[in-house]
């Protein structure tokens, strides 16, 4: 067992968890935030994404014993007092969705790209979201969502 | 005009889906549930002559494990044939079957238990080839039904023997697809809750077709319908696939719930749910088809064999539409078409999106490519000459009328959309120039028989209730499958109505409150249940209009126009006020009538005789033709496709958003499906059983898609709707292969046009990769999940050397490969994890050149400017390893380390002379990079040593470089081949060194030094390029010659050298 400290959307959590769970475990499992989702847990599919230290991670390829200090951020953080960040807006607006599921992973992709980059070109904006798979949408609504979202979101 | 239908509408279910609230199967949690997992067999085909769990059940936390006998109910089932088992007995179908479920209190417990149930088996020889099966000496799968064919559907139409005497040609051509994944983002999850109320069962879950979850269910546990409720949660993509795999496993989840009166949750990994659920069946067909010179068409006669795999499921469904829909959208006199669908021991198949269409149709599209051409006429030509108009006859003799015929308009509006005919002369110019890249354009049309035909029962159901204040509730017997069923009905009731869709809330779905609907497939969601959401709302709207039409002063119902939240005359007068919506719904209220109606559609007739194959088959067909452009890279066989055009008729556009993103989905869906899906099951064993083994479509693979919405309103959908969900998927493949004729003049009769495909003209068998680690594991671990590990954190590198030297460890840096191994260990794992060392951190550079810590991040790396200025090829191949999400995590050491032979940091570190620290208590030592891999995954450190930091020189000369990486996608690859290439000039402009290193080619990246040697002190120049070619072969060949991708690999890595070369000859001239 380890005992964690780490931040999860600003808030500090504390919390002891055996060596295995990953962080997608912990989220889900242990604190209840099941915005993030399990694909594949290898790594390949995306929907785990969730920002730790500022950068995109899969959050089924990290071990709880290397989250300590860890500030994660996850799809919960987005909505701010009920409002929807412009990217979410944008989400909806140009039909980013469908079933939903690769949708939390995405956005995170795309808000770690964002905080970095405000303006990303089209090849930016693909890059940010390879590791991103969604079978539903066929991505051109996500590009054209992503690239609409304006300077503040 | 309408009010909303038509227009771009966000989805309804939005809100919930980009912020994280909606619930999925998997997020439901019920305090004291029990967590259960499923025990597969280990072979695929044999019999069953022990199973036991003496050991599993004294498993602490295990509270229950289930088995054949303890089946209350029904033990066969299958929505047409009883023919499958959510748990078997004592004879093993498929790799997938389920020989016991185990609950227990936790996840970890629960599939602990299951490893350790104990089952002996006497194999079978497995039956996987579709035409072994029908052979008369091959066993029977299922004995009962006395034979391996499941269906066997006949047509005949005129005289196929006058038909091919009268043609001028007759060509035979044989076809083949293969099994495709659904790939669903969401893997299948269900909870069952005892309900003592009903003293039955709550079952939520990723449940496609809630009515058929319910029947299976009720039969399985010995039930009425009336004690089962289904809940059908957010559902993460579907197109087919959650249908007969969650049925089974909401019997399972149901029966442990009954043993241990606790809810249950069942949740499939990714591998389990590959493994387990159907796929799209694997068609061989065979075309003969007589012409006459100028292209009409005389006879055809086809031959399909499907592999139904180890149940009937769907087969039955899926083969039907295809013997309808065979011959395409054209009009033959004489035909005769043969569809069996047989038994085998493969994964068992079903229906997803298309359902036995995209298979005929890429075979047929492609065979009219190969007509028009041998009557030297153009595709376009072709379908015009032959292609359905108002009043045709069908294959099976139905009449085409009621609806507009519209397939050569949705030829002309895809032609005139994509430029067809500018683009084809364009194309043959580029052509002419470029000797590698060669473009191709192609098209393909089709139709389709609109929602369930003469399947069977076709009727659905939905509820539109309006409340005392406007507001309104839409219940519908269909599902939300994220393709926006509930957008566009309530849509439907806001435009009924004329309330504004925020006043319309579409209620969480469960059988209990709603008549059966019937399934949500066949496209047929808009059209039926739209149409009932339209009876429904127009019937409350009658029972407003009573209480209004005094105040309005109109006698009928059509002269009033409800729009924007008011009802008013549609001439406006006056002293007539209009009436609020919400006034008018509370009068109606007070006046003690019901606002709420039920509407019900059943579809018109159709009929089919099974013996002829001859019927009115469905009621209405949509049309419609893709137009597919792609780039082939002649080196590789490496398709990319441009743009893809899409023209559909849908009847009448609901959604437009909508409607615009099925096209985007269903194309995209088709660009796997033609190009990447390569579903490897070999001996009945699914070998690509998650995405680094199952490649789908990425972001970088979709470049462009067209929509084309075309409306030819029908008499039988709501405001006119039709079909579009399937349509936009089926003729993807064919456009493209298609286009992949008219780029290379080479056909290609079988898909997916993978590189070997593309490249040598048949496919190759891949090996496994994380599969490989399952299988070979000493303790075979069932389901990959990581247990048992501890994991100690040193707080600097001396803890971390003391720690090495004292215990066997694994060390986690960034975990990225290391953690995935993880999952398939059993036994415990200690890991030092070492990612947050700083000592191992940062890049330096001195005087002779850089020093790259070992936990050193690929997204460092291809930002840092001393590397992007002085070791670009570095750059390159580390921007293209996996993802962001990878690169943030993946350390350079660990790359190097873990000694894959697709290792893609490597090669370039041995191009540019790395060499490695190791440290140890003993000291620290340095070896070259080259010396340090031995082969595949084996290295010289040693047990006690950690690889510190990476020095690499700096060039003190001008490089000229190139590089280039081949994966089958265009990201997130693992690497099939790579090359990296340096060359430097002396003052006569001569090789004055040269350095080449090849990626995932031999067991270990390695210099090319015979071709290098070659090079050196010559001039770099096409002469010199091509004489590589005989001692780059003869090293390869001793090398690799006998691995099963050499017949690929090796004339493509001859290419890939030689371009790279050329690359480099070509910046040097341009310097």
């Amino acid at each position: 067992m380890i005992n964690l400290k780490f931040k999860v959307n600003g808030k500090e959590v504390a919390i002891k968890v055996e060596d295995s769970k990953r962080l997608l475990d912990i989220l889900r499992d242990e604190l209840g935030l099941t915005g993030t989702k399990e694909g594949c847990g290898i790594g390949e599919c995306g929907a785990c994404t969730v920002i730790m230290n500022g950068d995109a991670v899969c959050s089924c390829l990290i071990l709880a014993g290397q989250l300590q200090n860890a500030e994660i951020e996850t799809i919960e953080n987005l909505e701010r007092d009920n409002i929807l960040s412009n990217l979410q807006e944008a989400f909806l607006e140009y039909g980013a969705i469908q079933c939903g599921f690769c949708t939390p992973g995405m956005l995170m992709s795309a808000k770690a790209l964002l905080d970095k980059n405000p303006h990303p070109t089209e090849e930016e904006i693909k890059t940010a979201l390879e590791g991103n798979l969604c079978r539903c949408t066929g991505y051109i609504p996500i590009i054209d969502a992503v690239k609409n979202v304006l300077d503040k979101y | 005009m309408y009010n909303i239908i038509g227009k771009k509408i966000k989805r309804i279910d939005g809100y919930e889906k980009v912020t994280g609230k909606a619930i999925y199967g998997d997020d439901i949690y019920l305090k004291g549930m029990l967590y259960a997992a499923c025990r597969y067999t280990d072979i695929p085909a044999g019999k069953i002559s022990k199973i036991d769990i003496s050991e599993a059940k004294n498993i602490k936390g295990v509270e229950a494990i289930a088995l054949y006998k303890d089946i209350p109910g029904e033990k066969r089932l299958g929505p047409i044939r009883k023919d499958q088992y959510a748990i078997i007995k004592d004879e093993v179908f498929y790799s997938g079957d389920v020989i016991a479920v185990v609950a227990a209190q936790t996840k970890d417990i629960t599939y602990a238990a299951c490893e350790a149930i104990k089952v002996e088996y006497k194999s079978y020889t497995s039956v996987n080839n579709p035409e072994d099966s029908i052979k008369p000496e091959t066993r029977l799968i299922h004995p009962e039904f006395k034979s391996n064919v499941v269906v066997h559907y006949p047509l005949v139409k005129g005289n196929i023997k006058q038909g091919f005497e009268e043609s001028d040609h007759i060509i035979e051509r044989v076809y083949k697809t293969g099994f495709v994944e659904h790939a669903y983002i969401e893997p299948e999850s269900v909870t069952v809750i005892p309900d003592p109320t009903t003293k039955g069962y709550k079952v939520y879950g990723s449940i496609q077709n809630p009515y058929t979850t319910r029947k299976t269910v009720a039969l399985f546990m010995g039930l009425n319908l009336n004690r089962i409720n289904v809940f059908g949660s957010t559902l993460g993509g579907s197109f087919g696939g959650k249908d007969d795999v969650i049925n089974m496993m909401a019997c399972r989840a149901a029966l442990l719930a009954k043993i241990t009166d606790k809810p249950v949750k069942l949740t499939n990994t990714r591998e389990d749910s590959i493994k387990e659920s159907y796929k799209r069946h694997p068609y061989i067909m065979k075309y003969k088809a007589g012409f006459n010179k100028n292209g009409k068409l005389k006879a055809m006669k086809i031959d399909i064999l499907a592999d139904s795999g180890a149940y009937s499921s769907q087969s039955f469904f899926v083969t039907w539409r295809s013997v309808v829909q065979a011959t395409g959208p054209y009009e033959i006199e004489n035909i005769q078409t043969d569809i069996k669908a047989v038994y085998t021991n493969n994964c068992y198949t079903a229906a997803f999106r298309g359902f036995g269409s995209p298979q005929i149709i890429f075979a047929q599209e492609s065979l009219m490519d190969e007509i028009a051409e041998i009557c030297g006429i153009s595709p376009l030509e072709i379908r015009q000459i032959n292609g359905y108009g108002q009043g045709s006859i069908t294959a099976s003799g139905q009449k085409l009328s009621g609806h507009k015929v519209s397939l050569l308009q949705v030829i002309k509006e895809a032609v005139k959309k994509s430029n067809y005919k500018n683009q084809i002369k364009k194309f043959q110019e580029l052509n002419k120039i470029n000797k590698r890249y060669k473009l191709g354009i192609g098209l393909s049309c089709s139709f389709r028989g609109c929602s369930l035909g003469a399947e069977g029962t076709d009727a659905t159901s939905a509820i539109v209730s309006v409340q005392a204040d406007g507001s309104v509730y839409v219940l519908a017997g269909l599902n939300e499958n994220g393709q926006g069923l509930r957008t566009s009905f309530c849509q439907i009731a806001s435009e009924v109505l004329g309330v504004d869709i925020d006043k319309v809330v579409f209620l969480e779905p469960q059988t209990a409150t709603i008549t059966d609907g019937g399934p949500t497939v066949a496209s047929r969601s808009t059209l039926m249940g739209g149409k009932a959401t339209l009876q429904a709302a127009e019937e409350v709207k009658k029972v407003i209009f009573k209480v209004i039409k005094k105040d309005l002063k109109v006698e009928n119902i059509e002269d009033t126009i409800w729009a924007k939240g008011f009802i008013k005359k549609n001439k406006p007068a006056e002293n007539i006020k209009p009436i609020k919506f919400e006034d008018a719904a509370e009068k109606a209220y007070g006046a003690g009538l019901n606002l709420s109606a039920y509407g019900w559609y059943s579809s018109p007739e159709v009929s089919w005789e099974e013996s002829t194959g001859q019927g009115n088959a469905y009621f209405t067909y949509v049309y419609g033709c893709q137009v597919a452009e792609i780039e082939v890279d002649t080196f590789t066989g490496k398709i990319n496709i441009l743009n893809i055009t899409a023209a559909h008729d849908v009847g009448k556009v609901i959604n437009r958003l909508g409607a615009e993103g099925q096209i985007f989905g269903g194309v995209a869906q088709g660009i796997g499906y033609g190009v990447l899906e390569d579903f490897n099951i070999q001996n009945g064993e699914v070998k690509s059983n998650n995405f680094d083994e199952y490649l789908i479509p990425t972001i970088k693979d979709i470049n462009h898609i067209e929509p084309v919405l075309i409306e030819n309103p029908d008499k039988f959908g709501p405001f006119g709707a039709k079909s579009l969900g399937e349509p936009t998927l089926e003729l993807t493949s064919a456009a493209i292969n298609n286009a992949l004729a008219f780029a290379t003049k080479k056909r290609s009769y079988q898909i997916p046009l993978t590189l070997e495909q593309v490249f040598l003209g048949k496919n190759l068998k891949k090996p496994s990769r994380q599969s490989e680690d399952i299988h070979l594991s000493k303790n075979k671990k069932l389901s990959p999940k990581i247990s048992n590990i501890k994991i100690t954190t040193p707080a600097s590198l001396d803890e971390s050397i003391d720690i090495l030297n004292k215990k066997k460890c694994k060390i986690l840096a960034g975990g990225t490969d290391l953690i995935i191994r993880l999952r398939m260990k059993s036994e415990q794992q200690e890991l030092l994890n070492i990612y947050n060392l700083p000592q191992l951190k940062g890049i330096t550079e001195n005087n002779s050149g850089i020093s790259i810590g070992s936990l050193v991040t690929f997204s460092e790396i291809i930002k840092n400017k001393i590397i992007v200025t002085n070791f670009p090829v570095l750059v390159k191949a580390c921007s293209l390893i996996g993802s962001p999400q990878i690169r943030n995590r993946a350390t350079i050491g660990g790359n190097i380390v873990n000694a894959a032979p697709c290792a893609d940091a490597v090669p370039p570190l041995i191009l540019y002379n790395a060499k490695l620290i190791l440290k140890s208590q003993k000291g620290t030592r340095e070896i070259k990079i080259q010396d340090f891999i031995i082969k595949s995954y084996q290295t010289k450190i040693k047990p006690d040593e950690i690889l510190v930091s990476i020095k690499v020189p700096k060039p003190e000369k001008k490089y000229y470089y190139s590089y280039f990486q081949l994966g089958r996608r265009n990201a997130l690859n693992i690497t099939r081949m790579s090359i990296s290439a340096i060359v430097s000039l002396d003052k006569n402009n001569l090789v004055e060194e040269c350095r080449l290193v090849d990626g995932s080619l031999f067991s270990h990246s390695q210099r090319l030094t015979v071709i290098e040697d070659l090079i050196t002190g010559k001039e770099l120049n096409n002469i010199i390029i091509s004489e590589i070619e005989k001692p780059l072969f003869e090293l390869i060949n001793r090398e690799i010659g006998n691995r099963w991708s050499s017949e690929y690999k090796m004339p493509v890595f001859i290419n890939l050298v030689k371009s790279v070369l050329k690359d480099i000859k070509d910046k040097i001239g341009k310097s």
